[in-house]
């Protein structure tokens, strides 16, 4: 037995094994976390063949086990102190009082309330990465303004899907990028332009495409309709938790010097503090309550980042991520070009972040060779990536979208097939990005 | 009923997580407090600190372990460093070849094993890597730390969202903020690696070094491959080196490139701007970094052989060829080595000025014949005057 049957065979375990998991209706988690398992043992059962391999003790596969495990634990913490600190937000009315006062400014004008509510969907995403975080925090808002400008249940999840889903994809922070980067020694630079232009434009037809008919929006019965804030909101007590965020993040880009490295899960935490230093008198926020919320919230999602961690550590001790690796690198150009705008979302709803640095790096190298522009290259995979997060298994996002605004539809036949044109849009978009990248990256000095 | 099995099938679960994070911690503890023990050549003149040249990393993991062999004849000085990735091995052990075995006979040759320690007591997260590795030896197994390319997020944590090198002002992935090769000329106040790169550049002034070389190994997908990266002050110096080991030593080229002037942060560029040094950096091919590779293990990183890697070189996809004997350690260690000897040759014919002259070192080809581990000593057996730890 060669390593390529070896590590074969633990991809068809993976497979099988969380295929019938899920047919005997364990949690997306919990699948994954006995395909990990069952992985490690069929490597272990499976007799060396022809390659030698050094022993593998129990010990050490426990620690690769905890090791993966905690891979993705920056990415869990901002993605709970980000949701904590909007959750907070929204709890002291910050929220509502934002979006009464974009439709009260804009009812009489759709597409300048369309932009804003595409903006105000992008920002969290953006600056955490995470398009969880932007259902979680302002999804459900943004929805029922939606709702008040007669946009139907199914159209308004799949755009709240696909806005979150721009929005992890926009800059200043693209996970899928950053990793994929930092995995072949490319500085995160000259991303921004073509990271924006690519998410912003997906964004927008997008909400134009789902959102753009509708009802003449009748103000005072979107208003009745909207949760009214508490006395003594005001755009500045609105605004200053944002300027916080904005503030910290900047000290650290234009001082870099001089000012301290913060992090963002304290940034967030800061920017919480303040929001409850600066709500209005009479409003009480209950936070032990709204940090076990959001915990609970977040705990699918910090479980999948948990076990797709150990599935990515034990594929790479195996083989088999280099397996799949080396499948993908290995199509002939003309083949990736016709695939990728399918494999890279599928494997995005496999294997969430882990799909950066399996994917992203040998595709960088082979792109790179190839001659095309490796920067606007990856960007456009790392907008395609997070199309993926409605599928299953892990499909975070959608599920996420479906939770927090209480989706009653069907979610493939209501949801996912509503948002395929602009997934489609954005898809096609990005691919011929991708084929005339260096034409581009020539033209935008990328 | 049903509620009392689910509250044991919790406890039983809480149980087994509790048992498996407790074994993965002592692991964990064992690979971060694990100490390589070295055989200083008897040569040696003096072992420092780098804290002696800047307070900055003491009391710190990456107050590393400076070993000074000076001729006190007057000649050139050289600076040799591995372990700015400690998941590239070739290079603290080639360093380490040098520290247990030199004589330098004319001018000073400085070494440091580990410059990044911190990177070397953690893996990388999602990669598998093992924890250790082995060198054979004529008296039992050497063993080594493998860690990350990055320092431990134990020492240097949280990373900012982006990393803005100082003092260029470019940014970089927010990763690279503990990774010292983007940290050169380093900062005083900055985190672990930037204050790390700072102490070292104290070094450099301090001590007068003409020449630095950094160690490193780089994936087959890497296009900067088995070449030597030279800063414009050291561009003689290594095509010439490059010349001589293509045709009279190695049978893989080395290639020669020149410092990009743009991109900052690495030893090749800043050394050289910040220093009256000539900095260059050498690269050899290691499978184990390719993410296309197969399974990982300490196989993988010591025999360099991997089926995986060579199907990508099938299809033109690999910046350095790889065949069924793949790039084994020893033939990693013996070009670092020959490299780093070729460099004081050359240099001692372009500027006899700064003539470095060393003894004691084996050649590529003896390295190749006897394994790496024919050349270091046995710290049990040795005088604990001449052992130190890294």
């Amino acid at each position: 037995m060669t390593m390529f049957v070896h590590s074969l065979l633990v991809l068809v375990t993976i497979a099988v094994v969380f295929a019938v998991a899920k047919k005997l209706r364990l949690t997306t988690e919990l699948s994954m976390l006995v395909a990990t398992i069952a992985a490690v043992l069929i490597h272990l059962i499976l007799p060396q063949g022809v390659d030698p391999r050094s022993p593998l003790p129990f010990t050490e596969i426990v620690r690769h086990l905890v090791e993966g495990s905690v891979t993705y634990l920056d990415i869990c913490l901002l993605f709970l102190t980000a949701t904590f600190f909007m959750t907070i937000y929204k709890e002291s009315g910050g929220v509502a009082y934002i979006v009464r006062v974009i439709v009260k400014a804009f009812h009489s004008r759709r597409i300048i309330c369309l932009i804003l509510l595409t903006f105000v969907m992008l920002v969290p995403g953006a600056i955490t990465g995470s398009g969880a975080t932007a259902v979680l925090t302002v999804g459900g808002l943004v929805s029922s303004v939606l709702v008040a400008m007669g946009v139907s249940e199914d159209r308004r999840i799949a755009l709240i899907f696909i806005l979150a889903a721009m929005s992890a994809a926009c800059p200043p922070i693209n996970l899928w990028a950053m990793m994929a980067a930092a995995g072949s020694n490319m500085p995160y630079v000259g991303f921004t332009l073509p990271l924006g232009f690519l998410s912003i434009v997906g964004a927008l037809f997008a909400t134009f495409y789902l959102a753009g008919k509708g009802e003449k929006v009748e103000l005072e019965k979107a208003l009745a309709e909207l949760p009214e804030p508490p006395q003594g909101w005001n755009g500045l007590r609105a605004a200053v938790p944002f300027l916080l965020l904005i503030v910290i993040i900047l000290c650290g880009r234009v001082f870099p010097a001089n000012f301290p490295v913060v992090g963002l899960p304290l940034t967030f935490m800061l920017c919480a503090a303040s929001v409850l230093l600066l709500s209005p008198k009479g409003v009480k926020v209950n936070v032990i309550e709204v940090a076990c919320t959001t915990v609970k919230n977040l705990q699918g999602l910090v479980g999948v980042m948990i076990v797709v961690g150990m599935l990515n550590q034990i594929m790479t001790l195996t083989g088999a991520r280099g397996l799949l690796s080396l499948a993908v690198v290995t199509l002939p150009v003309a083949v990736l070009y016709a695939t990728l705008w399918i494999i890279l979302p599928v494997a995005e709803g496999v294997l969430q972040y882990a799909v950066a640095p399996l994917f992203g790096v040998p595709l960088i190298m082979l792109f790179n060779m190839l001659g095309y522009d490796p920067i606007i290259a990856l960007s456009t995979w790392a907008v395609m990536l997070p199309l993926g997060d409605c599928l299953p298994p892990t499909a975070v996002v959608g599920r996420a979208a479906v939770l927090e605004l209480d989706y009653k539809g069907n979610y493939y036949k209501g949801f996912v097939k509503t948002a395929l044109v602009p997934m489609l849009f954005i898809l096609a978009m990005c691919t011929v990005v991708m084929i005339f990248s260096s034409e581009i990256g020539a033209i935008i000095g990328g | 009923m049903k509620k009392m099995n689910m509250k044991a099938i919790k406890a039983l679960i809480l149980a087994i997580v509790f048992c498996a994070v407790g074994i993965a911690g002592y692991l964990f503890h064992e690979h971060r407090t694990y100490k390589e023990a070295v055989v200083v050549s008897p040569y040696v003149t003096e072992v420092k600190k780098l804290s002696d040249y800047s307070d900055v990393v003491k009391g710190t993991v990456n107050d590393c372990n400076v070993y000074i062999f000076d001729s006190g004849v007057e000649g050139g000085t050289m600076l040799l460093y591995g372990g700015t990735h400690a998941e590239e091995p070739a290079c603290n052990t080639a360093a380490l070849l040098f520290t247990e075995n030199l004589k330098v006979t004319q001018g000073k040759v400085i070494v440091i094993d580990r410059i990044n320690t911190s990177g070397s007591t953690s893996t990388r997260m999602g990669e598998a890597y093992p924890r250790f590795y082995s060198i054979e030896t004529p008296w039992g197994e050497k063993t080594f730390r493998f860690g990350d390319r990055a320092a431990n997020p134990l020492d240097s944590w949280p990373d900012p969202e982006v990393y803005i090198h100082y003092p260029s002002g470019q940014s970089l992935a927010y990763v690279d903020i503990r990774n010292i090769n983007r940290n050169w000329p380093g900062k005083k106040d900055g985190l672990l690696t930037e204050r790390t790169a700072y102490a070292a550049m104290e070094l450099i002034r301090q001590e007068g070094v003409d020449m630095t070389l950094d160690f490193h190994e780089a994936e087959l997908e890497y296009a900067v491959e088995n070449t030597i990266v030279a800063h414009e002050k050291a561009n003689e110096i290594a095509a010439m080196t490059s010349m001589l080991l293509t045709s009279q030593v190695f049978d893989v080229a080395i290639g020669m490139e020149f410092s990009p002037t743009e991109l900052h942060g690495l030893s090749h560029r800043e050394i050289g701007d910040y220093s009256d040094a000539a900095s260059m950096l050498v690269e050899v091919a290691e499978p184990l970094l390719d993410r296309i590779r197969g399974i990982t293990d300490e196989e993988l990183l010591l025999s360099g052989k991997d089926r995986f890697v060579m199907k990508a070189g099938e299809h033109g996809l690999l910046y350095a060829p790889i065949d069924e004997n793949g790039w084994p350690i020893e033939k990693r260690i013996a070009r670092h080595v020959e490299t780093a000897t070729t460099i004081m040759e050359v240099n001692n014919m372009l500027h006899p000025d700064r003539t470095i002259l060393i003894e004691g070192i084996p050649s590529y080809e003896e390295i190749m014949a006897n394994g790496p581990g024919a050349y270091y000593h046995d710290p049990s057996t040795a005088d604990p005057a001449y052992v130190y730890y890294d």
